[in-house]
């Protein structure tokens, strides 16, 4: 056994893994923790927040009317986006996961190329599709069907389908994922037993693939949770979400207020993903997800 | 019933991609339309928006703080994603796994509240905007370096380093001569994804960017918000789309497909 070692053990260890981790504590984990500190703080005029302690920001948060007419919005389009993702994303990575190698990375690659495209140019293009005198308008005017615009924007539907095209190709890799790594002997199985495609489906594969539907789920939430660029431009003034009021409420500087909203946000995002997980028990499973 | 099943599946997933980059298209197709506003199909071809955008001295200004920011923020992550991987590809499993759980968090956090957090955290400190920003591209950029090299030190054979501090390098350039070719691909393929990371980051700059000191995702953002319509957007977003696009054909060149699925 030799005793040389790499540098990055000791003595060059801490040297290695401080910066790092001092990164990470002092910008990420530090910043949070004072924001938690705020959401209990009494908020000021003059300064970030005042100086006594209080439940209020919670209490205010989750009594007021508009604010829980919010938050059931906020769910609404949440399970909406993750049913059609769910229902959209899984027959897609059934075609992606029986595909040849080659051509499944080709198809991984188009599906991750709009995933590095900033949100906002892809509101935009759907802002171009749903508009006023967009390109959906253009053409039912233009056929006679309408005499004048839709009002797409702006509503339930038009923040749906922005949110949709922007989290699908999240779940379809990861479903795709847990899918190819199914051993097909399984499938053999199941139909020399006798089992129709439909039950093959429902015994084997749904149940096998339900890591990767899971954390594609859980994965799908929290991003639509702080998805504010999209609503922002497809759901505008008129239809506003949870993540919506954080920022209105750092613009009106209600500092401990918009703490308080963020971890209400950072709550639901942990009650959904536990349920997800009580839901699927995609621990049954083993192997990749 | 076979036959119909597959031909609803390829039917779901031909719309799935429509859908996927329908946007994007009619994005690129608009901006060389010579109109004033959104026609299509557009009466013709002209650069007129790219020239306003280059016109334009705050989107101008955006374009190139995006591009400066992408660079250097990328080569931070970069360098502190190696470090965060070294220190733990070889440790003991339990205290591993809370480190890895760490360095990863940014990357599945809300990413609003981590811009909000900094924003009170700067605003308490006094910390200067350019900064600020920059630290949280360094951040949100980070687990891309830090996934990506942790990969590549998987397959790594220690022995190789072993063997060469055996013949007498020193540690330093023993990483630097054995251990850093070996694991360059993930380098560079977490480096390139954190540059693109940083490019289109929204959220966290949202709550950092202020007057003079605007990224142009947030610099289209604000455009949309007040101006509408004008299709100097379009010049301006298919600019952001080539740009990324650019960098995909680098990653391809030099650390291949496959690898670039992977991270």
């Amino acid at each position: 056994m030799l005793t040389a070692r790499p540098f990055y053990r000791r003595p060059f260890f801490w040297a290695v893994s401080a910066p790092p981790l001092l990164a990470t504590l002092v910008f990420f984990v530090g910043p949070l923790l004072l924001l938690f500190y705020v959401s209990f703080m009494s908020p000021s005029s003059t300064q970030l927040f005042g100086n006594h302690a209080t439940f209020d920001n919670y209490a205010q948060s989750l009594t007021d009317s508009f604010m829980l007419l919010t938050i059931r919005r906020t769910l609404g389009v949440t399970a909406a986006v993750l049913g059609v993702c769910l229902v959209l994303g899984y027959p897609v990575a059934l075609v992606v996961a029986r595909m040849t190698p080659r051509r499944r990375l080709i198809t991984m690659m188009v599906l991750l190329f709009p995933l590095m495209i900033s949100n906002v140019v892809r509101a935009y293009g759907w802002l171009e599709i749903l508009g006023h005198d967009g390109l959906i308008n253009l053409v039912l005017v233009k056929l006679g069907v309408i005499d004048f615009p839709l009002r797409i924007i702006d509503t339930f539907q038009a923040v749906v389908i922005g949110l949709l095209t922007i989290l699908l190709p999240y779940m379809i890799i990861s479903i795709a994922n847990s899918l190819t790594a199914i051993d097909r002997s399984l499938h053999e199985a199941a139909e020399s037993l006798g089992a129709n495609p439909l039950r093959t489906f429902w015994h084997v594969t749904w149940p096998l693939s339900s890591p990767g539907v899971a954390s594609g789920l859980m994965l799908v939430f929290f991003l639509t949770l702080s998805a504010y660029v999209t609503i922002a431009l497809l759901g505008g003034v008129r239809y506003k979400l949870l993540v919506s009021a954080v920022f209105d409420a750092v613009s009106t500087l209600q500092w401990p207020q918009a703490a308080a909203l963020s971890f209400i946000l950072l709550a639901l995002a942990l009650i959904a993903g536990a349920l997800i997980q009580l839901v699927l028990r995609p621990h049954r499973v083993q192997g990749r997800g | 019933m076979k036959k119909f099943g597959n031909f609803v599946l390829m039917a779901i997933t031909t719309l799935v991609f429509i859908l996927l980059l329908g946007p994007l298209v009619i994005v690129i197709v608009t901006a060389f339309s010579p109109s004033d506003s959104f026609q299509f199909p557009p009466p013709g071809f002209s650069l007129r928006w790219f020239f306003d955008f280059f016109s334009r001295d705050e989107m101008r200004s955006a374009f190139t703080l995006s591009i400066e920011l992408a660079i250097g923020s990328s080569i931070v992550a970069a360098v502190l994603g190696v470090m965060a991987a070294l220190s733990t590809a070889r440790s003991g499993k339990r205290i591993s796994g809370v480190f890895q759980s760490l360095y990863m968090a940014p990357l599945v956090f809300p990413t609003i509240i981590l811009g909000l957090s900094l924003l009170m955290c700067y605003r308490y400190v006094g910390m200067p905007v350019l900064a600020g920003l920059a630290i949280a591209h360094v951040l949100v950029g980070m687990p891309y370096c830090y996934r990506a090299t942790f990969a590549s030190l998987q397959s790594f054979d220690y022995s190789l380093d072993e063997a060469g501090q055996s013949l007498g390098a020193s540690p330093l350039k023993c990483f630097f001569l054995v251990t850093l070719p070996l694991i360059w691909p993930g380098v560079l393929s977490g480096w390139l994804f954190a540059f693109i990371v940083s490019f289109g980051e929204l959220n966290t700059a949202l709550f950092l960017t202020g007057p003079g000191v605007t990224t142009l995702p947030i610099e289209i953002f604000g455009f949309l918000q007040f101006n509408g319509g004008q299709l100097v957007v379009a010049a301006a977003s298919a600019l952001q789309i080539g740009m990324i696009l650019l960098i995909v054909l680098v990653m391809e060149r030099a650390v291949g497909l496959a690898r670039l699925v992977r991270s």
